[in-house]
């Protein structure tokens, strides 16, 4: 198994190389030269060039590709062309946040969703499933930024529940999360609605119930522990989008997390903290996913069977 | 509670299944009852409804679509019809247990095999973990797998290990009544033969009584005392080993005697039953057999025939016996 | 010798057709039979009547564009049933224009995904070895980036304009594609027919169009139903911070971003142009469940 980690980990290391280059063609692609954005219109030419060697501009796309992959390796990200501070401290102060709003969101959407769909698939058919298949589909239908306005709508401005937006302490971040947890929460209901319906045809249940298991304990460990293989993969595809579902969700509730970080770094061509911020998320991304695969072969036996042999 | 006779005592059942397609009656008027310690062989097609009428027994037919009627359904002195669901997950596993068909299938892929033997014994005998799990590697010892293997998954089990597992699982708790879908169907035949004598052997030290389901006319030779064989979803003929292999009364048993091949004479054609068994959505206004049996006379496709005694053990649904009293099969006038 | 082969080839289309037409034929009644799906369909013909009809209905210019201060932040009344905008524009104009622009840039978006995921996923799969390792490789990378960060790179990148924005978003699905035609090709690549055309010296490139494609074609209708649903909610959202269609055009996401700073006493701009999302976006997740589960009847529960 530690083997198995160590080798995912090598692993990572072409994906993250690769994905440094996507992002810096795509940057790279951007009209004008970002030099006149931090010299100012005054500059004279030789000013431009000796402000660009220090911003690491020079060069052509590979030169200035490999410098970076060099810096990045050293803990460099760059520094940013607005505030001129250091691209990775900035991500890290930003980072907590972030962190704490997509863990709260996956929390909530884990509480209400397996559940949901659970009941669904014991009740097939019936109204409680008809319901939560409603509910879920709407749920996946709706853009999450404006679940978020009409949630800042009804309990900010109608009832003055809870605060709009901005950092103020634990209130702040529940409607914030509710509106990133929508989605994954509708997703995971019709993921575990499937999956539970997979297993609660299999025998080894039938076995279950004929050794006098209660019909609770049937459903609840002996089914789910063999649904929860699927839900745990869909878990792991849509952590991706919860990052980048946050990044609306923070513009909407002025939330200064990392998804924010990139939105005004664009606005401002901030060419460093993007780059540098797409990075890190990315990594950030690959490690959660490798994590979930190693959660899904201790859940899986059969799974864990392939890789330590 | 009535006369404690019969280890079980079944009158009236009728299972069907209601599905989009159209209803099928799986099991239709069965009677049944058995006495204690015996091992009573269902025998029949895939289809007759022998797993139907199992699944019945401990109230596990999935509804929707399954839909059950039952007259009389006593098991072990209990009236099964009337128990609540808490009542009914006791006497499950405790009084009756079953073996299900498919190994394969049959023990949760997630769970250590230990586990799964263990939680029977949690649930029944209020063991605690540790104890619970002492005994199920007494219990994995006991069907000749090492307790070294215990904590093992399902899917790194041979075939015949994960029977011996569902065996273990269903012995757990010394039931009182065993019911056995077709044990041996999914295994080699060594491995049958290893798993039946293993069956036998605690069926006898437990004094345990049995239903073994097979369409293996060998395996109900070997193992049972008394015979039913069904046809859809009824009895056609029911006996004690004797009666039915010996003074076999009815057209289907003797058809399924015949589609065996025999060793002492090999040059012998097999002679399979010919046709096959009628659509289960449909009810025949006669005898179901009918279209198949070579004795058939006109009366077949309109009387339905009654499960009549003809000893005191030996019971057959044949209406050639009420037209012709000293009506003889092929099989029987060659002896 | 030669015309043997002719007609082994011919027979053998000619029957596929024919299994195609009347496949197509059994998909399309149980379609009818799932009620979500008929209402999905109607809605979504519906939503693009009206997008086609739009200007039959308005007049862009002095409807949907034409600024009004005269009659700003109107509430929902009989001349305006969804009120007017800040700087007075009918709101439901512009829901009933923006239409044109969801469904043009969910489309259009899903198209460019289509074309660059299908080829390279359907050769990839095709082909095996080193090119197949190398395809999926660098698919891994690009779906390891947040879809929706990598959209909002790409169109700071190129620039605002509807046309990038339909570039980024189907940029940042490609992936997907790649993944469902290598799957649905490598689950035909063994079937006999491939094999026989391959064993007649069909050319590779014609064995994947007519033989290994069109079975595939169903699986890939599905996910290209729901990613139009999830493209016209990813366009949406970037308009909505404001990297879409530029001013003074009618985007849905954009309407709700310009929405934003009134929405305590107009809440009602916030409300429409996000029902108008959520409907069409519904439609087309009601067409694509009921499609999956018509196409495979095993997976209908």
């Amino acid at each position: 198994m530690h083997r198995y980690i160590f080798k995912r980990l090598l692993m990572l290391i072409p994906v993250l190389l690769g994905v440094v280059f996507i992002i810096f063609f795509i940057m790279d692609l951007a009209p004008g030269d970002p030099v006149y954005m931090v010299a100012g219109d005054q500059a004279t030419e030789e000013e431009l060039d000796a402000l660009r060697e220090q911003l690491g501009l020079s060069g052509n796309i590979f030169t200035r590709y490999l410098r970076y992959v060099n810096n990045m390796l050293h803990g460099d990200f760059g520094t940013s062309f607005v505030t001129k501070r250091d691209v990775f401290k900035t991500y890290m102060e930003r980072l907590p946040n972030t962190i704490r709003l997509a863990s709260l969101a996956m929390i909530i959407a884990i509480v209400v969703s397996i559940p949901l769909g659970i009941i669904a698939a014991v009740h097939q058919n019936s109204l409680k499933d008809t319901a939560s298949m409603v509910l879920s589909l709407l749920g996946l239908s709706m853009p999450n930024f404006w679940l978020g306005l009409l949630l800042i709508l009804v309990f900010s401005l109608r009832l003055g529940w809870l605060p709009s937006g901005g950092y103020t302490g634990f209130r702040s971040i529940i409607l914030p999360a509710l509106t990133v947890a929508s989605g994954l929460a509708a997703l995971l209901t019709r993921t575990t609605r499937s999956s539970m319906l997979d297993v609660i045809r299999q025998d080894y249940l039938r076995t279950a119930r004929s050794k006098g298991v209660t019909e609770r304990k049937v459903i609840n460990k002996h089914a789910l522990c063999n649904a929860l293989i699927p839900i745990i993969t869909v878990f792991g595809i849509q952590f991706s989008n919860v990052l980048g579902g946050s990044a609306l969700a923070e513009t909407v509730f002025s939330w200064p997390g990392v998804g924010r970080l990139v939105v005004d770094a664009i606005n401002q061509r901030d060419i460093p903290t993007v780059t540098g911020a797409l990075v890190m998320t990315t990594m950030l991304v690959s490690i959660v996913n490798l994590a979930v695969d190693i959660v899904y072969a201790y859940v899986d036996p059969r799974i864990k069977a392939q890789y330590t042999k | 509670m009535s006369d404690n006779n019969y280890i079980f005592d079944i009158e009236g059942l009728n299972v069907r299944y209601e599905t989009e397609d159209g209803t099928v009656y799986a099991v239709n008027g069965l009677d049944l009852k058995l006495g204690y310690k015996k091992t009573l062989g269902l025998v029949g097609e895939t289809g007759a409804g022998k797993t139907t009428t199992a699944l019945a027994m401990l109230r596990l037919v999935p509804s929707p679509p399954g839909v059950v009627e039952c007259a009389k359904l006593e098991i072990c002195g209990q009236d099964i019809r009337s128990l609540s669901a808490q009542e009914l997950e006791e006497v499950r596993g405790k009084d009756i247990s079953m073996i299900f068909q498919d190994p394969m299938t049959a023990l949760n892929p997630v769970f250590r095999v230990v586990d799964q033997i263990a939680e029977s014994l949690e649930i029944h005998e209020h063991l605690s973990h540790h104890d619970a799990q002492e005994k199920a590697k007494e219990l994995l010892e006991m069907v000749g797998i090492s307790r070294s293997r215990a904590n093992e998954f399902a899917h790194q089990f041979s075939g015949g290990m994960k029977q011996r597992v569902v065996i273990a699982i269903a012995l757990a708790c010394n039931p009182k009544l065993i019911i056995a879908d077709e044990p041996t169907t999914a295994l080699d035949v060594t491995i049958q033969a290893q798993v039946l004598d293993l069956m036998k052997d605690l069926k006898e030290k437990h004094d345990t009584s049995m239903i073994m389901i097979t369409h293996d006319l060998g395996i109900v030779a070997e193992v049972c005392d008394e015979v039913a064989v069904m046809y859809t979803g009824r009895i056609v003929e029911q006996g004690t080993l004797e009666d039915i292999f010996e003074r076999t009364m009815h057209p289907y048993t003797e058809g399924l005697f015949n589609s065996l091949p025999n060793i002492a004479d090999r040059q012998a054609m097999l002679k399979p039953i010919r046709g096959l068994m009628p659509d289960p959505t449909e009810q025949p206004k006669g005898c179901p057999f009918a279209p198949r049996c070579d004795y058939a006379g006109r009366e077949c496709e309109s009387e339905h025939p009654a499960l009549r005694s003809v000893t005191d053990t030996h019971k057959v649904a044949c209406s050639a016996y009420d037209r012709q009293p000293d009506f003889l099969l092929e099989r029987r006038k060659a002896r | 010798m030669t015309a043997e082969k002719i007609d082994i080839t011919s027979t053998e289309l000619v029957s596929k057709k024919y299994r195609k037409r009347s496949a197509f034929v059994a998909i399309w009644n149980r379609l009818k039979k799932n009620k979500g799906a008929v209402l999905g369909l109607v809605i979504l013909v519906l939503v693009t009547l009206l997008a086609i009809f739009a200007p039959v209905i308005y007049n862009y210019e002095s409807d949907v564009i034409e600024q009004n201060v005269m009659n700003r932040l109107k509430p929902p009344s009989a001349e305006h049933w969804c009120g007017t905008d800040d700087l007075g524009r009918d709101i439901l104009a512009r829901i009933v224009f923006g239409a044109r622009y969801s469904l043009a840039i969910g489309v259009v978006s899903v198209i460019i995904s289509l074309i660059f995921g299908v080829t390279l996923g359907a050769a990839a799969g095709y082909v095996g070895g080193a090119f197949e390792d190398v395809i999926m490789r660098i698919t891994d990378i690009f779906s390891s980036i947040p879809s929706i960060l990598m959209a909002i790179a790409i169109v700071s990148a190129l620039g605002k304009s509807t046309f990038n924005l339909m570039v980024a978003v189907g940029v940042s699905s490609t992936p997907t594609f790649v993944r469902v035609a290598r799957a649905a090709v490598l689950s035909v690549r063994g079937e006999e027919y491939v094999e026989s055309a391959r064993a007649i010296g069909m050319r590779d490139w014609k064995i994947i169009l007519v033989h290994i494609l069109p079975n595939c074609v169903s699986q890939i209708i599905v996910q290209a139903t729901l990613r139009v649903a999830q493209a016209i909610i990813a366009s949406a959202g970037l308009s909505f911070l404001g990297l879409g269609v530029p001013a003074p055009a009618p985007e849905w996401g954009s309407m709700l971003s310009a929405g934003r700073a009134y929405i305590r006493n107009s809440s009602y701009l916030t409300i429409f142009p996000g029902l108008a999302i959520m409907i069409t976006v519904l439609s087309l997740n009601l067409i694509g469940d009921g499609l999956r589960d018509a196409i495979d009847p095993k997976l209908k529960r």
